[in-house]
């Protein structure tokens, strides 16, 4: 029952997330899995506030804090820096949000993982730029409310599939993880780890603030977004071997949908279609795992 | 190396360094729900009627800490080989893991629990508080008059037994045929709980006149002497010699006086569990039982499950007839039969039922009747009195005052006639007396409200000695409390069983023993419903460290400085451990500034 859990930790208390802040839980998790031998990357994200205004600082590993777009090329600076001095054994590692990865970050990140410099990025992603007001990213999914798609205008594009464009690179590793699987979480951080050459980890981390949840269901939110197909766990090795981490048991995306205030406009019309979208994209997931 | 160098000092940098960590941030002030351990009752414990603690038993079992959730149950319970046997499993319908997959075999469990500690010849250390100055006389020695002795010594009384057979157990011993209590087992059991402390004096059967006799050595006498006498069945040839009373027949064969019978037809006339029990051992004798019910299968009040056992094994079954009369004639019975039909089947309640118009009956020629409708007291003054004044009705006891104080328990005083609930009458009598001697009769109602377990009527005694469970919230866990996201699901032990062909043949127990990989596997599928196990979810997933392992009872505590009640904790707890509740408002400075003068 009890999950292998690395026992240390590697934050401080008193961060400035908000309460029930699924970033919050991803951090804690990846660097237990990572150990101290870190140095991190941060690209303006809520993770720039979380961890504390100077002279303060949240984690117990060296941290960069470096601008939106540049979480891929300081990523790749660290690492040369690091093996001018001889130093192969630190990990490093970019925690970028999903602003910082999928619109702002994209070219940097796109640049670093096409050279396949040796360093982790990983996105965490809690679907809009919540740290600055809940604006619509390109991760934010069909159908939701963000204070830039209000009302009626709700977001009517797809979520962009951040993986599949990682895995167009053909890097060594790509993954999904998501924080109500932690056991995946740690075994996916610490395969990454071994791997030498670009790896990307993508985190799903809820935001109770964004997404207009109570605060005390984040994490069966994400265990819910996982189980309803709308967030499958799986990995790709060298951008070809797909390996599918779950096989949910047939929930409804409704019942995910239901939950959240980011989500309470749409019709039952919408939501049949959005069903219906979650199992087209699994079924291309599973073709491409060779399950089909 | 040196390069390097020159490079540093060639740029001048500025980066700012953080110097300190976010503690000084006590976000704790930004909570306005607070979680909190709270341990509540699971279903279970609070059906049994003996109030065992068995969620906490099944988690001690999981880990293979045998010989502590043993210990659990004899905090409730003094006969668990017993109970593990016969008991009619009140908590096995309350269990919530039957509406995700199946229920947990909780008392299965029980004799494994019970079959290891006499295996190992375990000691057990039990808490028992100081001996106080008064004396209790218990009438039977069955699982009533035991328990009662039992819980009384703990309670520091100094406990005489009289039993009129020559072995103490009562039903136990001479009621309940060996395939599904082997007397070992119990003589076992017996001796273990005598080793508390009690003087048990056997063949000494008590009369009124023997109990006037006592009256003065004795602060308070329990009487559980159950119910011996089979209830007539008022019919004509009723009285003729050689039609037997079903516990009387069954007392005979436990005795090992049994007879044979040779292929002879045998009228067993009733559908409780003593007719099914005196049916299958007429089987294993050699007969050809017949049960003759005057209602249909399903109202009959034996367990289902030793129905079908019985029906498997080759005892038949005539539903809706019932006994007219009885004429023996040259050594054989013709039994006449009128046929019933229901007139009032109510769901959940025992059909109603009439003689079908115009009267139909048939003819039965047995080689022997055995009747078993039903039993009553062997004697009127062993009945309790009715309400008056100076008499306490309880659940399953009647305490009256006087000197000595009586107290009435067992099938006496319970209206479900179980052994379990007999430990319960036992229990709640020596609970009852124990307040009633200290505190006086008005604080026996409040102070046994105090130790009920859930909503139910079932009390526990570690609470009334103030162990550690009183620290329980009285809600009972429902299945939607539970987060089954951390569950699997997984089958439930299957009871390995004699086959049919052994079983007909010899007196053999039927369950047979589960091994302890396999236990632990079973008792690894309980819920634990409202404890905590310590599966650690709280710490883990936490986004502000706040959950500190510490030394306190959970192993685990909340660290309130930073605790911003996200209340993450108190979902993903997967048992109902936790409570999430406001936060009580921030003491203004006035207040403040009050209290300090």
């Amino acid at each position: 029952m009890q999950p292998e859990v690395p026992d240390r930790d590697y934050m401080f208390p008193g961060h400035v997330g908000c309460p029930g802040c699924g970033a919050a839980i991803a951090m804690r998790f990846l660097l237990k899995a990572l150990g101290e031998k870190t140095v991190m990357v941060i690209p303006a994200c809520c993770w720039s506030i979380i961890a504390g205004a100077y002279p303060q600082s949240a984690l117990k590993i060296p941290v960069l804090h470096t601008a939106f777009e540049t979480g891929g090329a300081v990523a790749s600076g660290v690492r040369a820096a690091l093996d001018m001095k001889g130093d192969t054994e630190t990990t490093v590692v970019t925690w970028a949000g999903d602003g910082g990865t999928f619109d702002i970050g994209f070219q940097a990140l796109s640049g670093a993982v096409e050279r396949n410099e040796d360093f982790l990025y990983v996105c965490y992603d809690n679907e809009a730029y919540m740290n600055t007001g809940i604006q619509r990213s390109s991760s934010t999914p069909y159908g939701a409310w963000t204070t830039t798609t209000p009302g009626r205008d709700w977001k009517k594009m797809r979520k962009k599939n951040i993986v599949e464009a990682l895995v167009a690179h053909r890097i060594p590793y790509a993954a999904t993880a998501s924080i109500a699987f932690p056991e995946d979480l740690f075994r996916k951080v610490a395969k990454a780890k071994a791997i030498k050459g670009a790896r990307f980890i993508h985190i799903f981390a809820s935001c109770p603030t964004g997404w207009r949840i109570p605060s005390e269901i984040s994490v069966k939110i994400a265990r819910m977004a996982v189980q309803t197909n709308i967030f499958p766990l799986y990995e790709v090795e060298d951008g070809l071997r797909y390996t599918i981490n779950f096989f949910p048991k047939g929930y409804l995306v409704k019942e995910y949908f239901r939950l959240q205030g980011r989500f309470k406009h749409l019709t039952e019309k919408d939501l049949d279609q959005i069903q219906s979208m979650v199992e087209e994209d699994w079924k291309l997931l599973l073709r491409k795992a060779g399950l089909s | 190396m040196s390069a390097q160098h020159k490079m540093k000092d060639s740029i001048p940098l500025f980066v700012p360094h953080s110097f300190r960590t976010t503690e000084s941030n006590k976000t704790g002030s930004w909570r306005f729900l607070r979680p909190r351990y709270d341990e509540k009752t699971a279903p279970c414990s609070a059906a049994c009627p003996a109030g065992e603690d068995i969620g906490r038993i099944e988690m001690l079992t999981a880990r293979g800490l045998f010989k502590e959730a043993w210990e659990t149950i004899l905090k409730e319970n003094p006969l668990p080989a017993a109970c593990g046997r016969v008991c009619l499993r009140p908590c096995e319908k309350e269990c919530n893991r039957r509406e995700f997959d199946e229920g947990i075999g909780i008392r299965t469990m029980e004799r494994f629990l019970a079959d290891t500690a006499a295996r190992y010849e375990l000691k057990p250390s039990l808490e028992r508080l100081s001996s106080q100055n008064r004396k209790m006389a218990v009438v039977g020695a069955g699982p009533a008059g035991l328990a009662a002795a039992y819980f009384l010594t703990r309670l520091g009384y100094g406990c005489d037994v009289f039993e009129s057979a020559p072995e103490p157990g009562g039903v136990l011993r001479y009621g309940i045929p060996a395939y599904r209590l082997p007397v070992g087992v119990l003589r076992a059991e017996i001796e273990q709980i005598c080793g508390t402390g009690f003087n048990l004096y056997c063949q000494k059967p008590v009369t009124k006149a023997f109990l006037e006799e006592i009256q003065s050595e004795y602060d308070a006498v329990f009487l559980g002497c159950g119910r011996s006498r089979g209830v007539a069945l008022h019919i004509a040839g009723e009285e003729a010699g050689g039609v037997e009373d079903g516990l009387q027949f069954l007392q005979k064969v436990n005795r090992g006086e049994a007879p044979s019978f040779f292929n002879a037809q045998v009228a067993v006339i009733g559908g409780g569990n003593t007719a099914v029990d005196a049916a299958r051992t007429v089987l294993r004798l050699g007969g050809r039982p017949l049960l003759v019910y005057r209602r249909r299968r399903e109202d009959m009040p034996a367990f289902e499950e030793e129905i079908s056992m019985a029906l498997e094994e080759g005892v038949q079954l005539l539903e809706l007839w019932s006994p007219l009369r009885i004429e023996g004639k040259g050594g054989q019975y013709l039994l006449t039969l009128q046929q019933m039909k229901t007139v009032d089947t109510s769901p959940g309640e025992r059909a109603r039922v009439e003689p079908v118009n115009p009267q139909t009956t048939q003819e039965l020629r047995v080689l022997h009747v055995i009747k078993a409708v039903g039993l009553e007291a062997a004697e009127e003054w062993q009945n309790p009195p009715v309400a008056q004044e100076g008499v306490l009705l309880l659940t399953n006891s009647v305490i009256v005052r006087g000197s000595p104080v009586l107290a009435y328990g067992g099938d006496l005083a319970s209206r479900i006639k179980s052994v379990s609930h007999a430990v319960a009458s036992g229990k709640e009598a020596a609970i009852a007396l124990d307040i009633l001697f200290h505190k006086g009769p008005d604080h026996v109602l409040p102070g046994l409200e105090t130790c009920r377990v859930g909503n139910g009527s079932s009390l526990s005694m570690e609470v009334y000695m103030r162990g550690p469970r009183c620290a329980r919230n009285r809600h009972v866990v429902t299945f939607s409390e539970i987060n089954t996201d951390h569950f699997q699901f997984a089958p439930k032990v299957a009871q390995p069983r004699l086959l049919r062909e052994e079983r007909v043949s010899s007196f053999a127990e039927i369950d047979l023993r589960i091994s302890a990989g396999l236990a632990m596997k079973e008792a690894e599928r309980c819920f634990n419903c409202g404890l905590c196990n310590q599966c650690d979810n709280c710490r883990l997933y936490c986004p502000d460290l706040a959950v500190v392992r510490d030394n306190g009872s959970g192993g685990r505590s909340i660290d309130y400085d930073y605790c911003k009640g996200c209340g993450i904790c108190v979902v993903e707890c997967p048992r109902n451990a936790m409570s999430l509740e406001k936060e009580a408002p921030p003491q203004s400075r006035r207040d403040r500034r009050e209290e300090k003068l």
